[in-house]
């Protein structure tokens, strides 16, 4: 069980793209030589920003709700878990409906697989291995209480989508938190799509 | 306040449960000429499965409840009855043959976890063939007419062939179940030899879910196994004691069925549902992403998973220029949770974006710390 006086802190703006989350992702034992962290480069050609997404491990996971074969499950600690392996029927209904983008579904394996907080690390109380490696610390695997003196900003843990509003167990650390970030597609593409 | 959890059922499901092993015991009972046939030494059995196959009913029944298994459900049979479909069944046979079978995902997920899962998904399915339609008087062996020396086999009351003692068909016949016990008990082995070394699966497995059941089927095939030493090694002895040993490790298996690991082996054969379900999605093109065009989700997926949100009161997700979350890529959505941030930074990321300055200085020891 990972220690409910740990948290899981995102900070994109530290983030320099170097990948080293992306290869010691790998190396996690639940899902050992294929990297669950998604890096995401905004717009190669006007900016160096990057962006590491880890899932967010939602209080009420869609991914869990919209799955046909109930193979998703989130343990008490909040973290919640890849597809059981006896049970994913690799249906895609998580990948296409997580608010985050994260599940994979791995067609051959016909299974899904997700950042579980490095659980095989996590729950005997090492960090996940991209907070470990993180040269930036972008990914912070911290106690709460160890947070406050090494940062400015404030970890926020609502996300809005139109009118769904969508809480997780993991942060993103923004300077006010008492507002819920707006994932807005109109800020990658403003004129409503194709 | 009690401290047992709350134990409730639900009433559709238990009347579909109760409806489905009424018809099981009439297939038992014209199986079995009336219930002539039934072995009286395997009575326990029988109690026991009819218990199983209610409780297994029970639960697939409310499994069909949730809202997103309903949606596949719906889809299958919608697939099974319309004709212009019924093209496409072959295909889904041989992704079950294949699925169920041959289990080739598992190989592609490890060779040794494979190996394990055929022998014991092998082992079981042979002693299940062999022990249900005993157990349920469909299948039983008589002397043909008055020679000792050979054996008729009868199935659902009507001869099936008959051999004689001694032969490679007598042997098999009487020690299939000690081929299957052998295959179980090897893959059970192969299974824990990978729960005790490999790291992420002792961080994620648990006593009653995973390793329950691998012990309850070595207990299973062991007790057999013990049967039959008694009967060739033994001269019989103990047989008794070993006999009930075996029908309770049987019983405590067949009643674990509905809430343990094992109940996946009802749950799996709806795979070939998805799988065709994503092959006829395909065959229509896929819809692009709203946001980068790249291919992104199947029309009928994309139809359906909406509906899914409604019903699962996940309405109103939809972006200010009118884009359903549905119709944005993966890659997308990541990006629009980085643009959001980089945004609420107040354009962190946009070069020729105003900073504005810190008011305060930021006592940042993160370089600092390991």
């Amino acid at each position: 069980m990972v220690g409910a006086e740990f948290g899981f802190y995102i900070d994109p703006q530290r983030c320099i793209g170097c990948r080293a989350c992306v290869a010691s992702c790998g190396e996690c034992g639940t899902h050992r030589g294929r990297p669950m962290i998604h890096l995401d480069e905004m717009d190669r050609f006007a900016s160096t920003q990057t962006g590491p997404t880890v899932c967010m491990h939602c209080e009420d996971p869609i991914c869990a709700q919209v799955c046909p074969a109930d193979a998703i499950k989130r343990s008490e600690d909040g973290v919640v878990h890849a597809a059981q392996k006896p049970r994913c029927i690799a249906c895609s209904n998580c990948e296409l409906s997580c608010p985050f983008g994260v599940p994979i579904i791995f067609r051959g394996l016909e299974q899904m697989l997700k950042c579980d907080l490095c659980y095989d690390r996590t729950s005997v109380g090492h960090r996940p291995m991209c907070a470990t490696v993180c040269p930036s610390q972008a990914l912070l695997f911290v106690r709460h209480e160890e947070l406050a003196g090494m940062r400015g900003n404030r970890p926020l843990r609502e996300f809005e989508i139109g009118a769904l509003r969508i809480t997780t167990r993991n942060a993103v650390m923004v300077p006010d938190p008492e507002i819920p970030l707006n994932l807005d597609a109109s800020l990658l593409c403003p004129e409503g799509g194709r | 306040m009690s401290a047992l959890p709350r134990f409730e059922l639900d009433g559709r499901p238990l009347v579909r449960a109760g409806f489905a092993t009424i018809g099981l015991a009439a297939v038992i009972a014209a199986g079995s000429r009336g219930g002539r046939w039934i072995d009286p030494a395997l009575l326990g059995y029988l109690i026991a499965c009819l218990f199983a196959f209610f409780g297994v009913a029970y639960r697939y029944f409310a499994w069909l409840e949730r809202p997103a298994t309903a949606m596949f459900w719906r889809w299958t049979l919608k697939g099974l009855t319309t004709p212009k479909r019924w093209l496409r069944i072959p295909r889904m046979a041989a992704a079950l043959a294949d699925q169920m079978v041959l289990q080739r995902f598992i190989d592609f997920r490890a060779h040794r976890r494979w190996a394990a899962h055929a022998l014991i998904a092998w082992g079981c399915m042979l002693a299940f063939a062999v022990t249900f339609p005993l157990v349920f008087g469909w299948v039983r062996f008589t002397s043909e007419g008055l020679n000792p020396d050979r054996y008729q086999a009868w199935f659902f009351g009507f001869p099936a062939g008959a051999f004689a003692l001694g032969t490679p068909v007598a042997l098999l016949a009487f020690h299939i179940l000690d081929v299957a016990a052998v295959m179980v008990i090897a893959g059970c082995l192969l299974a824990f030899m990978r729960r005790l070394k490999d790291e992420g699966e002792q961080s994620t497995q648990r006593f009653g879910l995973d390793l329950m059941p691998l012990l309850l089927l070595v207990a299973v095939s062991l007790t057999g196994l013990l049967l039959t030493a008694s009967v060739r090694f033994l001269d019989g002895r103990n047989y008794g004691t070993l006999a009930f040993l075996h029908e309770m490790t049987v019983i405590l298996l067949l009643l674990s069925l509905p809430f343990g690991k094992l109940f996946h082996i009802v749950q799996r054969p709806a795979q070939a549902g998805a799988t065709l379900y994503r092959e006829e999605g395909e065959t229509e093109g896929l819809r692009p992403c709203a946001t980068c065009g790249r291919d992104h989700i199947r029309p009928n997926q994309r139809k359906d998973l909406e509906r899914l949100w409604n019903e699962l009161d996940l309405k109103g997700a939809v972006h200010s220029n009118g884009v359903h979350h549905l119709d944005l890529c993966p890659s997308c959505r990541r990006r629009t949770l980085m643009k959001a941030h980089s945004q609420r930074l107040h354009g962190a990321f946009d070069p020729f974006a105003e900073i504005p300055l810190p008011t305060e200085p930021i006592d940042d020891a993160v370089s600092l710390r390991s």
